[in-house]
């Protein structure tokens, strides 16, 4: 499959007919990948009778916004709305998050003191828990919190995680120390070498945590259906699934309001693609 | 901080701190964090305990003790407990087994078309890997609908290309798995091909080179080359897809609502069901620690796996 192209002259001579099948199939495939999404789009903008016409209609014969219209301003609930929770509930966890994990992992990667590594280790362990075994309980904590409905449920117990303390202190170890021993000479406390020293050095490392910090509460599912039941207080994943329920029948209006949800992230995706991709491909994998 | 204590830090070797008593300011440090893993980490795997040992009524301010009754119950045929437990746990695990080798080999297949240099390359990693950032409410209302049995794409490029008529398939048994499947593969492939095309990017071109001196074929070098530097990134991805696929909950739930007949709800959502729906907390707080249990044991026979495996390759 791969290599074992003797001669330049010859691999030359045989890239395009040997590498046509492969772009042709990558083709079809692409064909298929964006379907449902084409399909999606373009459903959202037929009338409900030209949606469930058969055959099928590949373009929308009598476009039309109606749908948009109708989706924006129906009383069942708002996108706009939801799509702000959404957005407030992600950066607000995404700022605690990151900055929790930098506080936390400073001292376990740059400090001596006794009980580091057994800190470190503790919390690390928790990692092997499943999240199932405190969903319950942290419920009933909500309850007991007078929490249920309200954004601190969906900010407060996710910034427990330690996921993003391993990977800030795997990187902060890198860092040389012969910068933050200059800074000391010249006076600088600890805050101070973190702020001025550390962070801006690991600006790679804090943006791949924070694109999966916010990704992860932006998608985020099964705890927001359960702790928020109130209409106005939703994120947009939970309250585009209600949507769906009342709209169960009315194809256009239904395809519109997902169109709708799947925007922000598209746009997201497209401005941080390279980030996205680079970020993955390197955590977890790197020694 | 004066600047002879800074002086003889520098001096004494790797040693950032010189010995002196106890310092509080790591722990300042570590304070914030530490607060919120007691109360939202720790705290709660022993309250979940506490409540799946008592019988917890909302409505009623005494907690009674019951000891392990709703565990028993788990594990006594007949109960509807047991029998919905173990029936959502072997459907998840059924859609583990079929979706963890489908998402493994579409993956390493969409990564081998793509990581040589083609018109377009860029291209199609995006087109690949965007489904993935679509959240699962998105995913599962379109997945439904693709399945739809009147009006859904799927029956209708049947119809056309086959001139067959329409399948069910939401509502048959057993088929309603094909949606759930053929979506979370559609969703998830991207992130396992990105994984794919970062190790394949690692391999030294120089072995290739070597290989096609001796005369290797090209499926030769794949097979000798290829697949055995993979190895490692194999394993890393099929724990971490086996972990999430148990953890199956928005794709069934959104796609066919776990039907028909409970044949295609997922362990979690029959916990959920339990607790939130039914306010039955003990007994899904009970199930939670079960389930929680499988998993660990899970999850340790992996990085165990995991950890021989990176050893081995180091040797």
């Amino acid at each position: 499959m791969t290599g074992a192209a003797p001669t330049t002259a010859r691999r030359v001579r045989r890239r395009m007919p040997r590498d046509l099948p492969r772009f042709v199939l990558l083709c079809v495939l692409a064909l298929i990948f964006l379907a449902p999404v084409y399909w999606m789009i373009s459903t959202s903008f037929k009338t409900e009778a030209d949606a469930i016409s058969l055959p099928v209609q590949w373009i929308p014969t009598r476009p039309t916004l109606d749908n948009y219209r109708e989706v924006l301003t129906s009383p069942d609930g708002n996108i706009l709305r939801w799509t702000g929770n959404s957005l407030y509930v992600a950066l607000a966890f995404t700022v605690l998050h990151v900055g929790l994990c930098a506080l936390t992992a400073y001292p376990l990667a740059r400090m001596r003191f006794p009980g580091r590594n057994a800190w470190f280790w503790f919390i690390l362990s928790s990692l092997m828990i499943p999240g199932i075994v405190t969903l319950i309980p942290t419920y009933i904590m909500m309850l007991n919190f007078d929490w249920i409905n309200s954004y601190h449920a969906l900010i407060w117990p996710g910034l427990s995680g330690v996921f993003g303390v391993f990977l800030l202190r795997q990187f902060f170890l890198g860092i040389p120390r012969e910068l933050e021993e200059a800074a000391r000479l010249d006076g600088a406390n600890s805050l101070q070498i973190l702020w001025r020293i550390i962070l801006p050095l690991s600006v790679p490392s804090l943006a791949t945590l924070a694109v999966f910090a916010f990704m992860g509460s932006w998608n985020n599912f099964l705890w927001p259906l359960f702790t928020v039941t109130d209409v106005d207080k939703m994120t947009l994943p939970v309250g585009i699934t209600t949507f769906s329920q009342r709209y169960v029948t009315e194809y256009g209006k239904l395809m519109a309001a997902t169109t709708l949800a799947a925007v922000p992230a598209l746009i997201a995706y497209l401005l941080a693609q390279r980030f996205l991709e680079a970020g993955l491909s390197t955590t977890g994998l790197k020694e | 901080m004066t600047i002879t204590q800074a002086s003889a830090r520098t001096s004494t070797a790797r040693a950032p701190t010189p010995r002196r008593r106890v310092p509080l300011e790591p722990y300042l440090y570590l304070l914030p964090h530490a607060l919120l893993f007691f109360l939202f980490t720790v705290y709660p795997i022993g309250y979940g305990l506490y409540i799946s040992l008592h019988r917890w009524d909302l409505l009623n301010p005494v907690k009674a003790f019951v000891g392990s009754e709703f565990y028993r119950n788990l594990f006594t045929p007949g109960t509807p407990q047991a029998d919905f437990f173990w029936k959502t746990l072997w459907n998840t695990t059924f859609f583990t087994m079929v979706s963890v080798p489908l998402l493994l080999f579409a993956a390493l297949g969409l990564a081998l078309l793509l990581h040589r240099p083609i018109f377009g390359r860029i291209f199609f990693r995006a087109v690949f890997f965007m489904p993935g950032i679509l959240t699962v409410s998105v995913m599962g209302i379109l997945w439904r609908w693709m399945f739809d049995n009147q009006i859904g794409l799927v029956n209708a490029a049947r119809e056309v290309l086959l001139g067959a008529p329409p399948i069910p398939w939401l509502s048959t048994e057993g088929l309603a798995w094909v949606p759930i499947v053929i979506g979370t593969v559609w969703w998830t492939v991207g992130f396992n091909m990105t994984l794919y095309l970062a190790a394949l990017g690692n391999v030294p071109i120089s072995l290739y080179e070597a290989a096609s001196l001796d005369g290797a074929t090209p499926w030769q070098s794949f097979r000798f080359i290829t697949l055995p530097l993979l190895a490692p990134v194999t394993l890393f991805v099929f724990v971490t897809t086996a972990l999430a696929s148990f953890q199956l909950f928005g794709q069934s739930l959104l796609i066919t609502n776990g039907g028909p007949s409970r044949s295609t709800q997922s362990v979690i959502q029959y916990i959920t069901e339990e607790g939130f729906t039914n306010a039955q907390y003990s007994s899904a707080a009970a199930m939670g620690f079960v389930f929680g249990l499988i998993m660990l044991i899970f999850t340790a026979a992996q990085f165990g796996l995991m950890a021989r495996d990176v050893k081995g390759g180091e040797g």
